[in-house]
Formats: structure tokens, C-alpha cells, sequence
């Protein structure tokens, strides 16, 4: 089996340390001009069956950055708008000969669908209302480089939790780094049974954001009104809003995060989005870093099962990979 | 022709009968049977020394899939599917394309049935409750009785509208036509694809209220209780629901109901990494769910057990979970299921499993089935299943068309040896000289 990116869910403790170091050390070398991997044989296919400019442009640039070819897919203009099935698409590009997949895609589970026919690696850039892994880690990287640690952090993730990827890979991915996770939004917003999620829920603002280190917006859908989920924006607004007055019920140095496209006025305001709390574009920009961190982890993934994990966890700093820059180790 | 099944239990709920002994079928039709029997010019010996000898078994819920689904299922390969798993006749659901709404279709499903490529089991079609099961307009019932329906039902298209529903009941009470009905308030379930609960919060996918289920099973009670027409809901899956039943019964409403194997095989955590095998509607819930539904089969407040074989093409199932169909090929895998999951288990005995799965569905469907007694059948209906036989189920050894089981290497003891409907129409290969149908 290649190695996939399809969800937090399925990563180890140590797989999600393995991407975050990863990602740091990419960084430092963009930034500082140093060498970059070079994966220039590997060809990665763009598949966003669904709208989507940031993560698109961001894997892109990663992909830029490590020296890959994308072939560029869209659904629209494809044989899917006459009528192929997804698993006949899959199976058309694998004989392509394209070498990994970067898909997202409107039905939670197409990504794990696309892998069992791929037969390369596929990272998952959104399925669904299911996970939503490299958007978690670039969240992560942002708590890392300000808070130091995930371990011990108070998260709040705040809005429509019930129909969010984000939420979920955040969740998955805080929890299994010893984050404290709390779920917060209206009734209607919120799954009805959240045993198997790890967090707590809260369906009160500011018990749910009380004393937090770190707040994750999530974006609010008009689609909920007609669907009877809320009556009205503003009254959603003037709920759950993250602003200047609830901002001071979370700690002083509690950083504002959102996954963008930001709805203004909505569940956030500008002091909350443009403030000194606000880290949402260096998440924008660490994107980029763990997007690289992801493919070069997918592309060079061993085929046998991870070592185990004991050496690993005796040093949490010796689970630090250091690039290779000499192209694919295999 | 005289075949002797010889030295077997035979099991017939409908004279509560449980003794060893042996069975003569000749020309077509039980002769006797019993601890002592005539044994001879005898023709043809079967031993079933260790097996149960039992009544053709009837499905009350099955897909033929015809006309005009054929890429799923035909009635010749969903019949023989049929005679493998032990049932000598098959109730045939309405949802075909076109919906068996007029009384042609009735005929051509009859005449196809009975061709001798098929299966060699009895068809019993259950017709449309409304025109192209739309809810709006009640077809000809009484023409469609005429023709052969044994009920009427609008299967996976449940009538939302309660005085649609009130119409269809008065209607069946004047035809004496029971009503089959799969219970879903399809506002609560638009777009969702298993059971809401805390695998569907985790798995991002949307959620089947059980409210859903048990808001249309307690409309439904209460208008068969104040219309007095027969209702039998099918393939009841929450606790509320088996309550609601419970009750309705007590009130003395006309209602039976069924359960599919799945539901109490499997909890909602089956569905795993959006495996499709495992969506069917209403969808697979939790492990309280599965224990009051066996209490409920042990009781007798659920009164059978049917396979919704409701066959689908490979490339149907091999898309993405919200995308799939509904429902799982399960006429082969039933008794096995059944077998292991309840008798075995001690929920059921070996004569109440045999009359949930044939006796009681004969009875509520006033089919000529479901019994041993010479003369009561048209023709001899006779399975034997050998109750201790372990087998790995596996979907690509079944004479259905559709590959989609969920029971696809599960490990299963107790197995259909032999069916008989008339002449021999099965013998399983484990039995000396195995061969598919005869046709004499």
C-alpha cells in the first residue's frame, strides 16, 4: 500500500510529529534559500471536483517549491460532466501515469475511494464534511511557532461544527497531541451524538471560549438558513460571534484562527480578524509548508510499516526527519 | 417419482410439529410423513440424518429487480438465488422501472416466473399502492388483485401524505389486500445516508433520525388501527419502533412486521471506512437496537424474518457511500445468518426460527405455503437445511447477479442442502451428485 494522506483520524501520534517537524525544516530552508527537495520526477494530479482557491493555490506552490509537475484537473470541463464515475476517473489517471493525487471532492469518503482504485499516494485536500488533514496541520504549525506545544493547550473551535471538515482534522489532530478540544455552537450546528469526536461540547459562548489559548473559527454557510438551521445571521452573530467583547473571556494571549473564506461580521469581527491575536495568515502561509511536508512525506513514504515507535518516543527531538535533498530515497 | 427424505427433524410450525422422522414426496406432492413411513418403491433416497426437514421457507421482501432493472438482478437469477437460500416462495417488491402499477406487468412477472429457465419458485408480486409510487394517485388495486398482487406496498417511496395513506388503507380494507410499508418520514431524511449517531458525526456524513423511522411506523399504526387494514411494516430497525408495534398490537391493530438479517447482525459501526455494503435504509443503528429487536424476535412482537434482497450492480456500489444505493443482495445468506445470529444463540428455537421464516410470512400474506400438511400447498414446498454446517459465505459463489453482501466472509453455521418446489429445484453441493435444478 502507498502511503496516503487521507485523514488525522488514521495518522499516529508520531506520523502527525513526523509532518510538523517536517514542515518547520521546509520552511526555515524557503526562507532562508537553502536547497528544497527536489521531486521533479514525480507528477501529482490537481483534482478539486469541488471550488476551491486557497488550497488549490497552496498545493500548487508547495508542489512549485518541491519542483513537481501537476497536471490540473477540474471537473467541470472533464468526462465526469459526461457521466464517468469517480472510480473510472481514478482509474483513467492512474494509467496516466501520474504518480500521486491531490483530490477534494464534495462526499465524505471519496478520497478513501480514490485510493483503493489509485494505487499511488493521495492526499486528501477535503472530502465532504469529513476531514480536511493539511488545513489541522497548518493550524498546528501556527500554534507550534506561538504557543511552542500543542500538549496542554485549551482549544476552542467555534461555529458549525456538524457540517465541517476542519473541525474534525483539528479535533483528531489537537486531541492526539494532548490539546484540550472544546466544541462550541448552536444546537442545530452540532452533531447529535459526539461520543466518537474528541472534545467537548459547548453550546454557550463564553463558557465554551473561557479561558482558552487558542480560538479556531469555523466559516458559517448561508446555505444553514434555508435549511431551516438558523433563523438569522445576526442572530447567529450575536451568539457566537468572536469579537472584541468575547475575546475577553478567553486568555489575554488567546490567538484568533480561521480557516478562511472569513465572513465578516459574521462569525467573526475585524478587531477579532485583523487584531494582534489574529494568526490567520501566517496559517495561509504555513499552508504552503505543510502542504510540501505532505507530499514529500507521501512520495517517500516506505512501503513496509513504520519502524516501532519506541525509539521515537523515548526522544520526542530525534522524530525530527531531516530532508534528504537528494530527490526520492527509496 | 418417490423421494424419501429419510431420518431427518422435521420441523412444521403450522401443526407444531418438531419429531425425527422421514418425508415421502411423490408426484409432486407431500405423500406422508412421520416416524414410520411406507418406504416402499422408493426412487430416490436423501439421508438427512442431522438436518432439519422443514416447509418451504417464503420471503415476504424481496427484489426481482424486473422489469427494467436487469443489470441488477432478473427474475430467473433472483428466483434461483431464491431456491439456493432455501425458499420456495418469494414476495417481489413494486419498485421496478416501470413500477409494477397495472395489471400487464402483473401478468408478464407471473408468465417469467414461471418459465422453466427460471428458478422454479413461486412469485408472489406485491403491486403499487399509488401511479409510479409518486404518493399522488391510488392505482386500480382491485384490478391488480385480480391479477395476482398478494399486497400492495410503495417500498422505498413511503406515502408521505397521512390522508393519502387513510385513502390507500380504506381502499385495502374493502379488497381485503394487506398494506406493506417501509416507515420514513422522508423530511428527516433528505440527503442522509446511515443512522444518525456518533459514527455519522465522525464520519462527516448525514444522519437517519431514528425519530424518522418511528414517526411513520406509530402514522401508520394508529391508521390501521382506526381503519382496520392490514398493515405489515417492513424491516423494523430501532427499539422505538419494536415498542410502538408492541403497543399497537396490544390496542388490537392488524400489524405484523419484519426484520432483515442485517439489522440484527450488524451495528452502525459496521460501516467502517464508508464501506457501501453496509448502507441499507432504514440504516443499521446501535447495539440497544439490536438487543430490543432480539428480545423482540423472542417475544413474537416481531413476527418474521425476511432477506431484503435488494440486489445492485457492482459499479452502483463502487462510488462514494452518499452516492451508493440502498440495500444488500441477502436471499442466500438468510438462513445461514439466521442460523447462526439467532438459533445457535438461543434467541429463537429451531421451530420458531423455521416459522419466522416461513409459516408466519405464508399466514400474513395468505400465500398456499408454509406448511407440510399433504395437500395444503399447490405443489410439495419442502427445505431441508442442515443446521450444523460451517461455511464461509462468499459472494461470488451465488446464483444472484448482484455481488453486494455485506456477509461476504463471515463464517456462518447452518445451510440449505436441498429445496424442493414440485420436483427438486436445489441440492447444494456438499450432497453427493450436486447439481443446480432439475427439470423433469
Amino acid at each position: 500500500m502507498p502511503r496516503n494522506l487521507l485523514g488525522i483520524r488514521h495518522l499516529t501520534q508520531d506520523d502527525i510529529q513526523e509532518l510538523l517537524s517536517l514542515s518547520a525544516d521546509l520552511k526555515l530552508r524557503i526562507i532562508e534559500g537553502r536547497e528544497v527537495p527536489n521531486l521533479s520526477k514525480e507528477v501529482v494530479g490537481m483534482l478539486f471536483f469541488e471550488n476551491s482557491t486557497r488550497t488549490r493555490v497552496s498545493f500548487e506552490q508547495a508542489a512549485h517549491y518541491l519542483k513537481m509537475k501537476t497536471a490540473n484537473f477540474s471537473a467541470g470541463t472533464s468526462s465526469m460532466s459526461k457521466g464517468e464515475t469517480l472510480k473510472d476517473t481514478i482509474l483513467t489517471l492512474r494509467y496516466e501515469r501520474l504518480n500521486g493525487l491531490v483530490m477534494r471532492h464534495r462526499m465524505s469518503g471519496s478520497t478513501a475511494l480514490a485510493a483503493r482504485y489509485f494505487g499511488g499516494p493521495v492526499l486528501n485536500a477535503g472530502d465532504g464534511q469529513h476531514e480536511h488533514p493539511t488545513q489541522a496541520l497548518a493550524d498546528a504549525l501556527t500554534m507550534i511557532e506561538r504557543k511552542g506545544s500543542i500538549e496542554g493547550l485549551q482549544v476552542a473551535i467555534v461555529g458549525d461544527v456538524e457540517h465541517s471538515r476542519v473541525a474534525r482534522s483539528n479535533a483528531w489532530l489537537l486531541s492526539k497531541l494532548g490539546a484540550e478540544v472544546r466544541f462550541v455552537g448552536p444546537r442545530s450546528l452540532m452533531p447529535s451524538h459526539t461520543q466518537m469526536l474528541p472534545g467537548q461540547v459547548h453550546y454557550d459562548l463564553r463558557s465554551g471560549i473561557e479561558g482558552v489559548d487558542v480560538i479556531i473559527c469555523l466559516r458559517l454557510q448561508k446555505e444553514r438558513m434555508a435549511d431551516g438551521m438558523l433563523s438569522s445571521i445576526t442572530e447567529y452573530a450575536a451568539m457566537y460571534q468572536v469579537n472584541r467583547e468575547s475575546l475577553r473571556w478567553a486568555k489575554r494571549d488567546c490567538l484568533v484562527m480561521h480557516p478562511g473564506p472569513i465572513n465578516r461580521g459574521v462569525e467573526v469581527d475585524d478587531v477579532a480578524a485583523d487584531g494582534e491575536r489574529s494568526v490567520i495568515t501566517s496559517q495561509i502561509e504555513n499552508g504552503i509548508f505543510v502542504r510540501m511536508a505532505s507530499l514529500y512525506w507521501v512520495f517517500t513514504g516506505d512501503e513496509k510499516p513504520s519502524p516501532p515507535p519506541v525509539a521515537k518516543a523515548k526522544a520526542p527531538k530525534a522524530a525530527t526527519k531531516k530532508v534528504a535533498t537528494g530527490g526520492k530515497k527509496k | 417419482m418417490r423421494t424419501l427424505l429419510k431420518n431427518g427433524r422435521i420441523l412444521d410450525p403450522s401443526q407444531d410439529l418438531d419429531i425425527i422422522g422421514h418425508l415421502i414426496i411423490e408426484d409432486a406432492q407431500v405423500a406422508e410423513f412421520g416416524p414410520t413411513v411406507d418406504m416402499t418403491d422408493i426412487d430416490e433416497v436423501y439421508d438427512c440424518t442431522g438436518m432439519w426437514i422443514t416447509p418451504g421457507l417464503v420471503d415476504p421482501h424481496v427484489h426481482l429487480r424486473e422489469p427494467g432493472q436487469q443489470h441488477k438482478e432478473t427474475i430467473v437469477s433472483g428466483t434461483q438465488a431464491a431456491a439456493a437460500g432455501g425458499f420456495t416462495t418469494v414476495c417481489c417488491m413494486p419498485n421496478t422501472e416501470p413500477a409494477l402499477d397495472n395489471p400487464a406487468i402483473i401478468d408478464y412477472i407471473l408468465d417469467k416466473s414461471a418459465s422453466p429457465e427460471a428458478g422454479g419458485v413461486f412469485v408472489a408480486p406485491v403491486g403499487a399502492l399509488t401511479v409510479d409510487m409518486k404518493g399522488e394517485q391510488l392505482t386500480d388495486l382491485s384490478a391488480l388483485k385480480r391479477a395476482g398482487i398478494v399486497a400492495a406496498s410503495d417500498e422505498g417511496f413511503p406515502i408521505q401524505n397521512s390522508a393519502m395513506m387513510q385513502q390507500a388503507m380504506e381502499f385495502c380494507v374493502q379488497l381485503d389486500l394487506p398494506i406493506m410499508a417501509h416507515c420514513e418520514d422522508l423530511s428527516l431524511t433528505k440527503d442522509a445516508s446511515m443512522n444518525e449517531g456518533a459514527v455519522s458525526a465522525m464520519l462527516g456524513l448525514k444522519g437517519m433520525p431514528r425519530s424518522a423511522e418511528e414517526i411513520m411506523v406509530m402514522r401508520n399504526c394508529l391508521l390501521s388501527l382506526h381503519t382496520g387494514c392490514q398493515l405489515h411494516i417492513m424491516r423494523v430497525s430501532t427499539w422505538g419502533a419494536v415498542e410502538m408495534i408492541r403497543q399497537a398490537k396490544y390496542l388490537g391493530a392488524p400489524v405484523t412486521c419484519e426484520i432483515c438479517p442485517m439489522h440484527f447482525t450488524f451495528t452502525d459501526e459496521a460501516v467502517g471506512e464508508f464501506r457501501t455494503h453496509f448502507k441499507i435504509t432504514p440504516p443499521l443503528r446501535t447495539q440497544l437496537d439490536i438487543d430490543i429487536v432480539v428480545q423482540g424476535l423472542n417475544d413474537g412482537t416481531i413476527d418474521c424474518i425476511s432477506s431484503d434482497h435488494s440486489p445492485h450492480a457492482s459499479h452502483e456500489v463502487e462510488v462514494p457511500f452518499e452516492e451508493a444505493p440502498f440495500g444488500h443482495a441477502g436471499l442466500e445468506s438468510t438462513v445461514g445468518v439466521t442460523l447462526t445470529m439467532l438459533t445457535h444463540r438461543g434467541v429463537l428455537s429451531p421451530l420458531e426460527t423455521i416459522r419466522k421464516l416461513s409459516t408466519t410470512p405464508a399466514k400474513i400474506l395468505r400465500l398456499e405455503a408454509g406448511t407440510l400438511k399433504p395437500g395444503e400447498t399447490p405443489v410439495a414446498q419442502v427445505t431441508v437445511i442442515d443446521p450444523d454446517c460451517q461455511w464461509t459465505f462468499d459472494r461470488y459463489k451465488t446464483f444472484s447477479k448482484s455481488k453486494n453482501s455485506p456477509f461476504h466472509g463471515m463464517t456462518l453455521r447452518g445451510k440449505t442442502m436441498l429445496t424442493f418446489c414440485g420436483s427438486e429445484i436445489y441440492r447444494d453441493a456438499l450432497f453427493p451428485d450436486a447439481r443446480y435444478k432439475i427439470n423433469e
